[in-house]
């Protein structure tokens, strides 16, 4: 899937020339890039999709400003890189508007422009360096490793559910799901009772982005509340039956981490070591059945019910 | 202060560290009255004196009281490369003429204090030998009893994202006693190594060990400030 950089500029030759330097500098990259451009705030912010990876924004624009336009992608796309480019003076610019909403800002009229915009546009996609949560140091490794498995048969899907099923019991809750962390968002493959109910989330509000980094292979959060990684996106985590959490990764033969297999309680909860042993022991069941379907190949998949 | 080896940052004789690749940030983790803000002070200042710039993002204190505690850490400092973004919110235009500085009114607008680090790197871009800039935050725990992690954690990620792009180097400052374990690691998370800080043992100004970065001493390394 190609990523998005959308430019918004109200002057037509300057749009041209920030795509032809962005063009240059993202020439032969993967995944590709595509290029879509605005001239009005309106017209920027009906372009926003969740895959927009980059917004290059001037400031002054006939019906707003690129405040506006980079408010708007917060909402519509929190892990896109935003760059003011600009040439109004920022300390004339009231930043208050933003309310602590992060940009970068380059000046048009600096010696370097177009050129430190392409590198800095570069570096902001490709570590998505302005999200708010991290990003493991193989990515791009990891998101191919995704790419690779065919998790759509039902069969796998169906064998998953089992082992939620199994987790759910052991742990003595209601809720269970085996968790995939794509590049922007997070799909609940698999679940156990409410949780089929739930729908993809984005990556910013998913606890298991924070597990997939845990050397340890497992994370507990005994009280979402209380933990200063969640407790602003806590209100709807407690909408959602999770008020403490245990999350094991499902990690790759090669060492990459695709997703978590996960247990929530509606109560404040602490995890034991034995907990999470046995949690990563089931997590190593669902990676080697996974992998074990993608040996087997399409045929496999066929023969088990085909996709869903 | 040696010459640099290619791709790298290096650091005055009084500080026991070996070069840091360019790109890189580092987190500076030590308890109030460690040393950790005078040590950053003068990872990023004293590179000055070899045609670099040095870019200091103070939250709490003015610039006055950073040019003044830059005397000792930064004895030959080039004031005509440095940059300083004042958070305080107080003692406006005290920078003097020769520095340059950009006031933000309240630790609270990382819009703010980010749009002016931006700006001010890329003047500093300008002006430094090779385009060679060094970033110094003091400190994010100040920082953090303004804004929630998650925001502070995105602001100090774009700040080391801007760093890796034009090959310069960052450090930040942590006091990790005013924080619970889950913030100091989603923190660190933004830079590439960490230096931890603490009293020292004998007669020294404190002790440094560094993890997650190459060729570096290891164990507790201690150091002593230039005399005043």
């Amino acid at each position: 899937m190609a990523r998005r950089i959308l430019c918004v500029d109200p002057d037509g030759d300057a749009r041209t020339d920030t795509v032809e330097a962005l063009s240059a500098e993202f020439d032969g990259s993967d995944p590709t890039v595509e290029f879509v451009t605005a001239a009005t705030a309106a017209d920027a912010e009906g372009a926003l999709t969740t895959d927009t990876a980059a917004v290059i924004t001037e400031y002054a624009l006939p019906d707003g400003t690129g405040f506006d336009v980079i408010g708007a992608a917060r909402k519509a796309c929190a892990d896109a890189g935003c760059v003011l480019y600009t040439d109004t003076d920022p300390d004339t610019i009231d930043t208050t508007e933003l309310r602590g909403a992060i940009t970068e800002y380059v000046g048009k009229g600096s010696a370097f422009g177009a050129d430190r915009l392409a590198q800095l546009v570069r570096t902001t996609v490709e570590t998505k360096s302005q999200s708010s949560y991290p990003v493991p140091q193989t990515e791009p490794e990891r998101l191919a490793a995704l790419r690779s498995y065919d998790l759509r048969g039902d069969a796998v899907v169906s064998s998953l559910e089992r082992i939620t099923d199994l987790a759910a019991a052991f742990f003595g809750v209601e809720q269970a799901s085996v968790n995939i962390i794509g590049e922007h968002s997070q799909e609940f493959l698999a679940c156990h009772g409410g949780a089929e109910e739930w729908e993809t989330m984005d990556r910013e509000d998913s606890i298991c982005t924070f597990t997939i980094l845990e050397d340890a292979g497992s994370m507990s959060v005994p009280d979402v509340t209380a933990d200063p990684r969640f407790e602003s996106r806590s209100e709807a985590l407690i909408g959602l039956g999770i008020r403490a959490y245990l999350g094991a990764n499902l990690t790759t033969s090669a060492g990459l981490t695709i997703g978590s297999l996960c247990v929530y309680d509606d109560d404040p909860r602490q995890f034991t070591g034995e907990d999470e042993a046995y949690l990563r022991d089931l997590a190593d069941v669902a990676i080697e059945l996974i992998e074990l379907r993608a040996a087997a190949g399409p045929a496999a998949t066929a023969a088990d019910g085909g996709d869903r | 202060m040696s010459a640099d080896p290619a791709g790298t940052y290096a650091f005055p004789e009084w500080l026991p560290l070996e070069p840091i690749s360019q790109g890189s940030t580092v987190i500076v983790a030590g308890p109030a009255f460690s040393n950790a803000e005078k040590l950053v002070e003068g990872m990023v200042a004293g590179g000055t004196r070899n045609g670099e710039g040095a870019l200091m993002i103070s939250t709490n204190e003015t610039c006055r009281k950073l040019l003044e505690s830059l005397r000792r850490t930064a004895a030959d400092l080039d004031r005509s490369r440095l940059g300083v973004i004042d958070c305080s919110g107080q003692d406006i235009g005290s920078g003097g003429p020769e520095v340059q500085v950009k006031y933000v009114s309240t630790q609270s607008d990382l819009t703010g204090i980010g749009m002016k680090f931006s700006a001010l790197y890329e003047s500093l871009y300008g002006v430094a030998t090779g385009g060679r800039v060094r970033t110094g935050l003091i400190s994010l725990s100040s920082l953090s009893m303004y804004v929630d992690l998650r925001k502070l954690f995105q602001f100090a990620q774009t700040l080391s994202g801007r760093i890796d792009s034009a090959d310069g180097l960052g450090a930040f400052t942590i006091d990790p006693t005013t924080h619970d374990t889950q913030t100091v690691n989603t923190l660190c998370q933004v830079a590439d190594g960490r230096i931890d800080i603490r009293e020292p043992e004998d007669d020294a100004d404190g002790e440094l060990r560094v993890r997650g970065l190459a060729g570096q001493p290891s164990g507790w390394q201690p150091f002593s400030l230039p005399s005043e």
